[in-house]
């Protein structure tokens, strides 16, 4: 087996962060005489991707596993990359110091569309043939999974399979089959149709694309339904996850509550792919947040999900979590709030005296908006909840907001000012006069790209020009003084709008970006829209036309892909947009018929009531 | 709160690869360790209460210490050599604690009291161990030694800066210089400019291999440059 640590050694006088590329954490796991060994990848520096929990938990099921190794590879920063190139160094794996391209197979993660060139240069750096169809016989397979393989498409041909959906289980089943076709002597084509047997697994070879179809070989299933763990209690987190040395983002042990929410919001990709909810029990997630903190020695732990305040033991868990973690120093953190005053209750619960910022997202400015996404938040939700926190004694709030939402016009831009006017005035009303000066509101503004998968999926993304056009509309609306306005990056929208709802033809624009130096395209300063479009150019795609609206009726390149949430649920969810009905949670109210459970043979799981 | 009863004093290592941490890492690292340790350790006053924890002498990205310190304060007492086993298995062993002793509660602060660094700096493909030897006391002669540092130069009077004459000493292909550097409050002489100028001077093409930090040493058990 190659070691590299020789060769990277003297590459690390002269880096950035060399933490990033030393390995040795509390925790990392070194299996030596492994038989099989498999790269786990995040297609991003070091600190971005040890925040990623999925890789986490996929690290701590294949190191369970007998004779089996985890590997983990991050993209190195520009520097890094460089003097890699220069030195014929080429990708390594932390744990060994292997050359990634030795490793059995190659795990990487779809995070984000952005994160697409990144791929090309994590596979590039190890030597790894870009495009799976003309990979030799002893490279190593390369499988991905995430939130973007729902609509796998755009880079199918870089991928031998894509699982789509839950992967902790699927992953044991990955190399088995694997294992057994390397004893067996499979070539590659082979190893890949065994593999294609496993439920979630998308082997993209095994289709081919006519006129924008999907099309199955012979003997292969039509649709790839989603994998899906059914029973979260009857998972634990990683007891003892590997302890980063360097500050990465999210720092802290994360325990997962639950999985899935079924509040039902019309843009939100997550909220679709992922149902039907799972919680987890309060015993059991009391037991790992100890575990956790105890293994690591970690400061803070977080208990993340989709929608953490709607757990139905929420309170429970946390009066007990603070309680037991009294004289620590240590604190719990929750990803977000609802807009309800429960929520700020919850916080008073956590904050102890530390007041930072609570965070809310009405999403939109007006009713009448926030009634066609299905955000089922009122304007006196709201207020009464930034209410309590100004009256609590927070000072800071933040807010996020869409604009560019289908049926949008400029009122219901305008409509975010007079709702942030309208913040201001009642936070101003409630706080002392003395304190009066520090009352700010964060508003984030981010601009709705229509996801596959979700009841928006066939509108179209307004243009740069029109979207430039909405957020001076907005600007003129904001209240100056008390307000701190933001903006996500409009060429970064565009083209992760583009990126998103696109087929296979997007593989050679995805290439052609990263030959031109697209290399770290989730990061804002590296990011060009200028190359993209030279790339698209190059291959006679029009982006434009990629995020237009699309035919209700016509074939879209996803529909080989089965989330469980059926396309006439999806249909008449647009339908109830565009009346402005708004349609209920399941796990509060009735079923909606979005037809997961049917389709999966499952149900929600709730660990008690919920309370709305 | 006050001052606490429990003042423990660790000696630990920072080597091998975890000699690319940077100060800031080694202290997380070290305070993630002493929780994992389930020590009973203090924590601040206020709002945002932190383990309480001081370290010594930061050392840069890349050098490695043989005897490093920190202190850490517990709330309730436990035998020295058992909170030392403790942390010894709670922490990669490339930061390994050496050794744990209580000092008293008022004794000076572990950033102020060490004020005198031993290094060692390991070369390769040098000049001659005698050209490097001349080279060292031609530059203790200029006695002003300058040293420019992201645009900015600055001086050190190596009379008072090294607190004896550096020692060159080969160890087979490679060469190691030996300093004893006084620690300044307004920036230290890093060892490694001092050997960078030592290897220009003697017109040889060696590369600086490692730069080691042997011990930290108190001043009043050193005698005082005349």
């Amino acid at each position: 087996m190659t070691d590299l640590w020789a060769e990277i050694e003297p590459l690390l006088a002269s880096v950035e962060r060399p933490a990033r590329y030393i390995d040795h954490e509390w925790g990392a796991s070194h299996v030596v005489d492994a038989s099989y060994r498999m790269g786990l990848v995040y297609p991003d520096v070091y600190e971005l991707g040890m925040a990623n929990q999925a890789l986490g938990i996929l690290y701590e099921r294949l190191t369970s596993l007998p004779g089996v190794a985890a590997e983990r590879a991050f993209l190195p920063w520009k520097d890094m990359a460089a003097l890699m190139r220069e030195h014929d160094v080429p990708l390594f794996t932390l744990e060994s110091c292997l050359p990634l391209r030795e490793c059995d197979a190659i795990g990487i993660t779809l995070p984000y569309e952005l994160t697409y060139s990144s791929i090309l240069e994590v596979l590039s750096l190890s030597g790894v043939t870009l495009r799976a169809a003309q990979r030799g016989e002893d490279e190593p397979l390369v499988i991905g999974g995430g939130p973007c393989a729902f609509n796998p498409e755009p880079i199918a041909l870089f991928f031998d399979a894509i699982l789509i959906g839950d992967g902790e289980d699927a992953i044991g089943e990955i190399v088995a089959v694997h294992q057994d076709a390397i004893a067996r002597g499979l070539s590659r084509r082979e190893t890949l149709s065994a593999l294609s047997s496993i439920e979630g697994l998308y082997v993209p070879s095994c289709f081919d694309v006519i006129d924008g179809v999907a099309v199955p070989h012979d003997g292969v299933a039509p649709r790839v339904c989603k994998r899906i763990v059914r029973d979260l209690s009857a998972t634990r987190p990683p007891v003892a996850p590997v302890v980063p040395f360097m500050d990465v983002i999210h720092d802290r042990v994360t325990v997962e509550v639950l999985r899935g929410c079924s509040r039902g919001c019309r843009f939100c990709q997550a909220g679709m792919v992922y149902r039907p909810v799972r919680e987890r029990r309060a015993d059991d997630i009391v037991r790992d947040v100890m575990a956790g903190l105890a293994c690591t020695g970690h400061e803070e732990v977080s208990l993340t999900s989709l929608s953490t305040a709607d757990h139905s033991q929420l309170e429970d868990i946390l009066r007990r979590l603070t309680r037991r973690l009294e004289g620590t120093g240590v604190t719990v953190s929750l990803p977000s709030l609802r807009v309800d005053s429960f929520s700020v209750q919850l916080a008073r619960l956590l904050g102890g005296g530390r007041k930072g910022g609570l965070t809310f997202a009405p999403e939109a400015g007006t009713q009448r908006m926030r009634d066609v996404i299905n955000k089922n938040v009122t304007e006196e939700q709201l207020m009464t909840t930034v209410t309590e926190a100004f009256s609590a004694g927070w000072r800071r709030v933040k807010l996020y907001f869409m604009i560019g939402l289908p049926t949008e016009t400029d009122e219901d831009v305008r409509g975010i000012g007079v709702l942030v006017s309208e913040v201001l005035r009642v936070a101003r009303e409630v706080v002392p006069p003395a304190h009066r000066g520090g009352i700010k509101i964060g508003v984030s503004v981010a601009t709705f790209v229509p996801k596959a998968h979700t009841p928006f999926q066939w509108d179209s993304q307004i243009g740069l020009a029109e979207l430039k056009r909405r957020q001076s509309v907005l600007r003129e609306s904001m209240p100056r003084k008390g307000v701190d306005l933001s903006w996500h990056d409009s060429d970064v929208s565009f083209l992760e709008g583009a990126l998103a709802r696109g087929g296979r033809e997007l593989a050679d624009v995805i290439e052609a970006a990263w030959r031109r130096g697209s290399h770290y395209d989730a990061w804002t300063e590296e990011f060009r829209l200028s190359r993209w479009l030279e790339a698209f150019s190059e291959c006679g795609i029009d982006p434009v036309v990629l995020a237009s609206g699309r035919d209700m009726d016509g074939r879209l390149p996803w529909d080989h892909i089965d989330s469980g949430v059926s396309t006439s649920f999806l249909r008449d969810e647009r339908e109830r947009a565009g009346r402005g009905v708004t349609t209920a949670d399941c796990t509060f109210e009735t079923c909606s018929v979005c037809g997961v459970c049917q389709s999966l043979g499952t149900d929600p799981m709730l660990a008690g009531e919920r309370r709305g | 709160m006050g001052d606490l009863p429990y003042r423990l004093r660790v000696l630990y290592t920072k080597r091998d690869r975890l000699r690319f941490l940077s100060h800031l890492e080694v202290t997380r690292a070290i305070e993630r360790s002493a929780r994992r340790a389930a020590l009973p350790y203090a924590v601040t006053e206020g709002f945002h209460a932190k383990m309480r924890v001081a370290f010594g002498p930061a050392l840069p990205v890349g050098t490695a210490g043989l005897a490093e310190c920190y202190e850490l304060w517990l709330r309730e007492y436990v035998p020295a050599n058992e909170a030392l086993a403790r942390l010894q298995s709670a922490t990669p062993s490339e930061l390994e604690p050496l050794d744990a002793r209580y000092v008293g509660v008022r004794s000076r602060s572990v950033t102020a009291v060490y004020t005198l660094a031993e290094y060692a700096v390991d070369i390769e493909g040098g000049a001659p161990e005698s050209d490097c030897r001349a080279a060292v006391k031609a530059m203790i002669d200029d006695r002003i030694f300058t040293v420019e540092q992201k645009a900015k130069s600055k001086s050190f009077d190596l009379a008072s800066v090294l607190l004896k004459e550096p020692v060159v000493r080969s160890t087979g292909e490679r060469c190691a210089i030996e300093l004893m550097i006084r620690m300044g409050d307004q920036g230290s002489l890093r060892p490694e400019s001092f050997v960078k100028a030592v290897l220009e001077r003697s017109g040889g093409s060696g590369r600086i291999v490692s730069v080691t930090r042997t011990s930290l040493r108190e001043e009043e058990s050193e005698a005082r440059p005349s």
